[in-house]
């Protein structure tokens, strides 16, 4: 085959049976690869009553069929099972180089079931796979574990995915670490490692990927290049990465300042902002293929944290730590940061578990006893004590170790002061404050709270107008932005207002929902220079000139739409109800505060009707949120 | 104008776009293992070694292809 290897690899852990198991002939058009090839055989895999951390759970990962070629930013590999965090559809995705090696070893996939009796590690060398002993892994973390594996071989190419401590001990949002740096963060993949006693699966490749008609592939890769370096948020995003969010939300009164109620931070353009990273940066670092570079290299040199060293500091640690706990500083927040790789959690979680538990603390509910020390807001110290005792399952650390839902069940009063949906901790980011696609995405997103699959392709961080109905959001772009859109005119005009180009919310989330789970069957990255220029049409021509499998524009997003529809199945069959898509009380009850959003709350009755307006853009059940028996058959689910 | 091809080390991201448009140009497919520019990727250290097989034949598309800086054609000095 052009493109694919063809093969996933099937292992075994208990009965160490390995096998290769051809990729089906009509997955590529229906499915792509990655993301679609996992949804499509998990489904068939995971029935009604798995236990998550049993045995017969499967973990799959699926590489886009873009990686390991020029194609910008295809580097990207997903991750699922069934989530031990939410009890439904667990997904994460990670680039880096661990995709595009297992490729080159031959696979364009790897599902792995079962449970070893001790400790393994799963070794994958070009068209080869084996199961051997971890005991001297087991225990480590994983910076520790990823060094260990690449002296043994003596190799630093060689690509590691590796759980720590907590996937060990099964912390409900334990990640999967892809190399020191980059992870499967979220829905608690690594606790699904741990209980198959599955601590890495490394993997050194040398064979090639070929491309069907290759100079048709090269001018659709010359293409993307040109509309990725075209985009204006190409420059800044290679300068800053992520940390350009690091503003807006400060100015919006959207942080999740102190579990949620302070909007705005006092100081947190000095500290916490874009603006005080470049002390501690320098170049950028890239993943495979990508021209962007987001990650820009740590290293700090004095203080307290002098000699730490890491890939990136990215947002999500910054508004997690920085704002959720009120860690006044980056260095402490690069500690955390690679404190959570070491331990191998997600950051996003693990830094809601902690500010959950310091509002407990702070309103009495918990006490010094029962922590073992004080749990005081902006306490970088008791932060990092609590984070490993999650890890390691100690003390309070066993409680919040299960994730802030389950945990707040041990406590009265400490359900209102979680913020999950669907079980999955939000994404730091108060929907009080900022009304948007992105927004709405955490009550849409088949794995809970966060917006990482409904990002639309045009948000616009410079306005945050939060009208009423609940139904649109700006524009706002120069109209040659909304020319090159790569949509369908059709569908254009639907989405926007032809006057105002205003976007319609429910009609885009649908949108943004195909093309994201399109973005992660391919292997590509949702970084917005991509997102805002890459689309069904190149899609089209860069999949059919790879794989010499002609797939148009239309059905490149149908296969999308596939996916995101199995994906819901998949969690009903698992018992999602249709109140699960709704956000926490705390947003309807609490007024936000501080910042200039302080006073708003959601308004249920609006929440209601936007999530009525998607479900119809989907065609689904208005009431239920139930995939309509003639859309799946249109979709030939 | 005759070209020359310039390297900046300190400004590579290690994405390795160089090797893989080697390998495509020079071998028709995308396999590091046949380029003839390579990126030796130190992740804890942070750093990336760019280096060129003997047997590069100076074709400069992956200076043309680098997006760092790292590589970069330049005209001739002197010429």
């Amino acid at each position: 085959m052009y493109g694919y290897t063809g093969k996933i690899l099937d292992v075994n852990l208990a009965t160490r049976e390995i096998k290769e198991r051809p990729i089906e002939q009509e997955w590529p058009k229906r499915y792509l690869s990655g993301l679609g090839f996992n949804i499509r055989l998990l489904f068939d895999e995971i029935p009604a009553g798995t236990d998550p951390l049993g045995p017969e759970n499967v973990l799959a990962f699926g590489v886009g069929v873009l990686v390991g070629t020029t194609v910008p930013t295809a580097s990207r590999t997903e991750a699922s099972a069934l989530s031990p965090l939410t009890g439904r559809w667990g997904t994460a995705n990670s680039g880096n180089f661990w995709g595009s090696e297992l490729k080159f070893a031959g696979y364009d996939g790897l599902v792995i079931r079962g449970k070893a009796p001790a400790p393994v590690y799963i070794w994958i060398y070009n068209g080869r796979a084996d199961i051997l002993p971890a005991n001297h892994l087991w225990g480590r973390d994983a910076w520790d574990t990823v060094r260990e594996i690449r002296r043994q071989y003596n190799d630093e190419g060689v690509q590691v995915a590796a759980i720590g401590p907590a996937g060990e001990n099964l912390v409900r949002f334990a990640s999967i670490e892809n190399g020191p740096f980059d992870a499967w963060g979220r829905t608690g993949l690594g606790a699904v490692m741990g209980s198959k006693n599955l601590k890495a699966v490394a993997v050194r490749g040398t064979g090639p990927v070929d491309a069907a008609r290759k100079k048709e592939f090269l001018q659709a890769v010359q293409q993307t290049r040109q509309a990725i370096f075209s985009s204006p948020f190409y420059g800044p995003f290679s300068r800053f990465g992520t940390m350009l969010a690091s503003l807006p939300y400060q100015e919006f009164g959207a942080l999740p300042g102190r579990n949620y109620r302070l909007g705005a931070i006092e100081g947190w353009v000095e500290t916490r902002s874009r603006k005080a990273l470049p002390r501690y940066t320098s170049r950028g670092v890239a993943c495979i293929a990508c021209p962007i570079a987001c990650a820009h290299w740590v290293e700090v040199k004095d203080g307290p944290y002098a000699g730490l060293k890491l890939k990136d500091l990215e947002v999500t640690p910054v508004i997690g730590f920085g704002a959720g706990c009120d860690i006044g500083n980056l260095p402490a927040i690069a500690g955390l940061s690679g404190a959570c790789q070491r331990l191998g959690m997600d950051m996003v979680s693990a830094a809601a578990a902690v500010a959950f538990a310091m509002e407990l603390y702070e309103r009495g509910i918990i006490k010094e006893k029962e922590i073992g020390f004080p749990l005081r807001w902006g306490d970088e110290k008791a932060v990092f004590t609590l984070l490993e005792m999650i890890a390691r399952r100690q003390g309070i650390g066993d409680i919040l170790a299960e994730g802030t839902k389950r945990a707040a069940r041990n406590f009265p009063e400490a359900p209102r002061c979680t913020a999950e949906v669907k079980g999955l901790e939000c994404f730091l980011i108060d929907p009080r404050a900022r009304w948007s696609t992105w927004t709405l995405g955490y009550i849409t997103n088949v794995r809970g709270g966060d917006h990482l699959r409904t990002r639309n392709p045009v948000e616009n961080l410079r306005y945050n107008e939060n009208p009423v109905p609940y139904l649109t959001e700006k524009f706002g772009f120069p109209e040659d932005m909304y020319e090159k859109l790569d949509m369908p005119e059709h569908l254009k005009k639907e989405i926007f207002d032809p006057v105002t180009k205003d976007v319609n919310i429910p009609k885009m989330s649908k949108w943004a929902e195909d093309l994201l789970c399109v973005y992660n069957a391919l292997g590509m990255c949702i970084r917005p220079p991509v997102l805002h220029t890459v689309g069904p049409t190149l899609f089209s021509r860069l999949f059919t000139a790879l794989t010499g499998i002609a797939v148009s524009p239309e059905e490149v997003m149908q296969a999308g739409e596939r996916i995101w529809n199995l994906q819901k199945l998949f969690n009903l069959r698992h018992g999602e109800k249709p109140e699960d898509s709704d956000f926490p009380p705390r947003f309807y009850e609490e007024a936000a505060g501080a910042g200039p959003a302080a006073g708003q709350k959601l308004d249920r009755e609006q929440v209601k009707r936007v999530l009525q307006e998607y479900y119809r853009a989907r065609g689904w059940d208005e009431q239920t949120g139930t995939p309509r028996p003639e859309k799946l058959a249109e979709l030939g689910l | 104008m005759p070209q020359e091809m310039v390297i900046n080390p300190g400004k590579c991201t290690g994405c390795c776009t160089c090797a893989l448009t080697c390998a495509i140009t020079n071998h028709d497919e995308f396999d590091l293992t046949k380029a003839y520019v390579s990126i030796a990727r130190n992740e804890f250290a942070g750093t990336f070694a760019i280096t060129f097989s003997s047997l590069c034949r100076h074709c400069k598309k992956c200076a043309l292809a680098c997006p760092s800086g790292a590589l970069r054609v330049v005209e001739a000095a002197g010429a």
